[in-house]
């Protein structure tokens, strides 16, 4: 990955900074360059005038009148928003409490219905009661999933609308967004090999197997549902969660406030193609019904911050994706400078918003250079709003954009900074803000801001020696290690609290088709029993 | 001024006096020396205006201070009206929940609590609740008042009333302390007594707090056994939001009669739910006005919002009985125009929707 790429990811150059996306990586061809002039911002273009009606409403005392309301829409700017109604096992459900969700700049963009625990309680319910589909049957479907969710009008939208909402209200850069879309694309048409891989070695995927007639280890599910706290920093993030569907768990995802586009597409897709209502729900919900999604289901997928991990840390049927603080490491036997493309797009690959992006990186010797030289390059990121073809920098509303700005500058108290030192939220004038890029030099690698992990290109560049070892690169979702010394690499690769090791020039947000982004999610989901029959 | 025991103050549930003459009277009785209770006797020498000839409207009311707070200390003889004489007809002492710090006292005397009784029963009937029934209690009893009402409503609208005893005190402590799952296995305690009564008994009406209602919606097995034998399901002590009401009435318990209340110890009683509301209108509460009303207002100015617009409740309790006037509650509510004149009817009472913290800032998620 070029920075170049970072600096001008515009139509037809490909899907940029993403996991899973670099040349060479992917297997689906690259989506065609989109028609010039698409993604152009004209008023008139803006997300929420060119939201359709709901579609696919089931005949509701309230649908008609929604369907009335959002009929009259599409004319300009003072439409009503969207209608983002949780998914249920009997279809739609037009909840009566709402919240309103707001693109970057606070104009409203869509109401989200929030679901009581009584609703969720009786969805895990009944994803409980729904058979699986047979294994091939799921693959299938997914797949069609895939296909619908980056081609298709669903619910109202077509791909370019779902996109541009994403790039509003997330403050996705929409280059970012376009291309997770062929990501996720590709990852679901390949969700079996995922899966695969995740077997362990003469596991039988099923007892029909003849390997179970002389006795054979059997693959088989847990539990049978699954929960999911979404993420919202990332459209990406919700590539993971569907292996669970293919493994035949039934599964309910509760979207994050910031982004639920994504999976509201994603699940109108999977149950068009074939999942139905009974086996795949989207259930938007205040704080405390959260909690009650969690109790009912019985294994759970939970991203969150550090008081979220300590708050499941003991729950053995959750699985956390919590803070990422990825590293780099830079020995004293390899020149940075041949890799400095590669730890730039490694903290600033689509948005900087990504728990794979660095937070730290460690060099051994003078650490100053190689600051200057990243401050140097992030500099010359745009700041740009979200929708604009040439952004590739995150943005948020001005208002928690400086907040942001406010915790980093107290955080890096005592520390030299070589880029936003007197700030990172640039006001674009609407109510939103975009975080431009930070850097920041440490005394030393222990130095607590090397845990600090923001949304946004921000990075730490401490000194490390040889006397520091790997501890300061412990707690880490990926260690890039630009260095030769075979000895670290066992140490790192060996380190249970390192999720990933990425040796060489490979950016931290790197990610191979079927390989793990933080074990499998299999490993928490399946277990191997003993088969034998005659 | 007449004598302080005005007839009045004596009227059934079903004769409306003209409110401000009522609530004259009451302040007669209230601040007379030879009648009012001596916590208000002392209470009125700190007061900047004389209730007396100062209250003369509902709206006067919000000249009173809010001494909610000081039911916690005060003796419970002092808070009966001395016109009740020496030998008052107390049915008992009653507290607040108690979950911020001491419980708060109230005294419920013969003729406040059959009055309440018996609109409440009207109300029931309204709501096509079935009379002679046995009834079902998973409601706080003990030193709460709802018990009370409870059992003089089962023996009254009903024939016998069934209880269980539901300690909300302890369950606060529970998820106060984080001990969710402890909380939930307390809930499950009350299930299973709950269905020794259920599976053994004709029972036909349920009363029920929304929490406890959403356990045993989880239970598939009971929820059979309530369709089956039980006719109306009445609610109550906390909120249920519009949407869980819908799936009660359309989904899980299609052909129970089902009314809420919206009560509190303070203002010795609860608000009934209006009936003939369908799914879509907001959930009203009617209190029994004049002796119970609410406003509605702007919690910084605690002027009145608008009708339809939402603001922190107010209650107010004024009756032979007891004075509690201008007692600002943490609900938030709709305001409703009264079907029984002063002071407002209040909807959708609910916390306020947070959906998810917005200024979390280490981390990506």
């Amino acid at each position: 990955m070029a920075v170049a790429d970072l600096l001008n990811p515009g139509p037809g150059r490909g899907p940029g900074a993403l996991p899973g996306t670099r040349p060479g990586t992917q297997a689906e061809p690259r989506p065609e360059a989109r028609p010039a002039g698409q993604g152009d911002a004209r008023p008139e273009d803006r997300p929420e005038a060119r939201l359709g009606p709901v579609t696919g409403s089931r005949p509701q005392a309230r649908s008609a009148a929604g369907a009335a309301r959002r009929s009259a829409a599409g004319a300009g700017p003072d439409d009503e928003p969207l209608l983002v109604d949780a998914l249920g096992p009997q279809g739609r459900f037009r909840a009566r409490r709402r919240t309103t969700v707001t693109d970057v700049s606070g104009a409203p963009v869509a109401e989200i219905g929030l679901v009581p625990s009584l609703f969720v309680d009786r969805t895990v319910k009944a994803l409980r009661r729904a058979t699986p589909m047979g294994l091939d049957e799921r693959i299938a479907a997914i797949r069609h999933a895939a296909e619908l969710f980056a081609t298709a009008e669903l619910a109202g939208q077509d791909p370019a609308a779902y996109e541009r909402t994403v790039a509003r209200v997330g403050g996705v850069p929409l280059s970012v967004v376009r291309a997770t879309t062929q990501n996720i694309r590709a990852r679901l048409g390949r969700v079996h090999d995922s899966l695969a891989q995740a077997r362990p070695a003469g596991v039988a995927e099923d007892w029909r197997s003849p390997l179970t007639r002389t006795g054979s280890a059997v693959w088989t599910r847990r539990a049978e549902t699954f929960a999911v706290l979404a993420a919202g920093n990332h459209p990406g993030t919700h590539s993971l969660w569907p292996e669970a569907l293919a493994l035949g768990y039934r599964v309910a995802v509760r979207p994050s406030r910031r982004e639920p586009f994504t999976p509201y597409r994603l699940i109108t897709a999977l149950r068009e193609a074939g999942f139905g209502e009974d086996r795949i729900a989207f259930l938007p919900t205040d704080h405390a019904e959260a909690d009650t999604l969690l109790r009912a289901a019985d294994r759970s997928l939970v991203y969150g911050g550090e008081d979220v991990v300590r708050k499941y840390a003991d729950n053995p049927r959750v699985l956390l994706q919590g803070p990422g603080r990825s590293k780099i490491l830079i020995t004293a036997d390899t020149d940075w400078r041949d890799h400095l493309d590669t730890i730039t797009a490694s903290v600033a690959g689509h948005g900087g918003t990504g728990c794979v992006n660095t937070t730290t990186v460690l060099v051994e010797g003078d650490p100053a250079p190689l600051a200057e030289a990243l401050a140097q390059r992030l500099a010359a990121l745009p700041a740009l709003p979200p929708e604009d073809e040439a952004a590739v920098l995150p943005v948020q509303s001005a208002d928690t954009a400086r907040a942001i700005e406010a915790h980093l500058l107290t955080r890096a108290a005592g520390t030299r900074a070589w880029l936003g030192g007197d700030g990172i939220a640039r006001d674009l004038g609407d109510g939103s803000a975009v975080l431009t890029p930070a850097v920041h030099q440490l005394e030393r690698a222990d130095a607590p801001q090397a845990g600090v992990e923001l949304p946004f290109p921000c990075v730490w560049v401490a000194p490390w020696s040889r006397a520091d070892g790997i501890a300061p690169l412990r707690g880490s979702l990926v260690v890039g290690a630009l260095t030769t010394d075979r000895h670290l690499l066992d140490e790192l690769i060996a380190e249970p609290s390192i999720g990933n090791v990425h040796a060489g020039d490979h950016p931290t947000y790197w990610m191979g088709p079927g390989l793990p982004h933080d074990g499998y999610l299999a490993e928490f989901l399946m277990r191997s029993k003993t088969v034998i029959r005659d | 001024m007449s004598s302080p025991d005005n007839p009045i103050l004596d009227l059934p549930y079903d004769v409306q006096p003209d409110p401000d003459e009522f609530l004259r009277a009451a302040m007669e009785w209230h601040f007379n020396p030879e009648t009012g209770s001596p916590f208000w006797l002392r209470r009125a020498e700190t007061l900047d205006f004389d209730p007396r000839t100062d209250i003369r409207t509902h709206a006067d009311l919000a000249r009173f201070p809010n001494v909610t707070g000081e039911l916690r200390y005060v003796r419970a003889e002092d808070l009966v009206p001395r016109g009740y004489g020496t030998r008052p007809d107390v049915v008992g002492v009653f507290e607040s929940g108690g979950t911020t710090g001491a419980p708060k006292r109230v005294v419920l005397t013969r003729d406040w609590l059959d009055r309440m009784v018996a609109w409440s029963n009207a109300n029931l009937d309204a709501h096509g609740f079935p009379r002679g029934a046995n009834w079902l209690g998973l409601v706080p009893t003990g030193p709460h008042i709802v018990g009370e009402f409870f059992r003089r409503s089962a023996d009254t609208h009903g024939s016998r009333g069934f209880t269980i005893d539901l300690d909300p005190r302890w369950v606060k402590k529970l998820i106060a302390a984080g001990r969710g799952a402890d909380a939930g296995a307390y809930a499950e305690h009350l299930l299973e007594q709950a269905e020794f009564v259920l599976s053994t008994q004709d029972i036909g009406v349920l009363t029920i707090t929304p929490s406890v209602l959403e356990r045993l919606a989880g239970r598939e097995d009971l929820v059979e056994l309530v369709n089956k034998k039980v006719k109306a399901i009445r609610w109550g002590g906390t909120q249920l939001d519009p949407d869980s009401r819908h799936l009660y009435r359309t989904e899980i318990f299609p052909d129970i009669a089902f009314c809420g209340n919206y009560g509190s110890t303070m203002i010795l009683g609860f608000a009934g739910e209006r009936a003939g509301l369908s799914d879509d209108d907001p959930c009203v509460f009617d209190p029994l006005s004049p002796y119970v009303t609410f406003s509605v207002v702007d919690p910084a100015t605690r002027e009145p919002v608008a009708y339809g617009e939402r603001g922190q409740v107010v209650v107010s309790h004024v009756s032979k009985s007891f004075l509690l006037p201008n007692n600002l509650e943490r609900d938030l509510a709709t305001r409703i125009p009264s079907d029984r004149g002063a002071g407002d009817a209040v909807a959708d009472i609910a916390p306020v929707a947070t959906f998810e913290n917005e200024t979390v800032i280490e981390g990506v998620y």
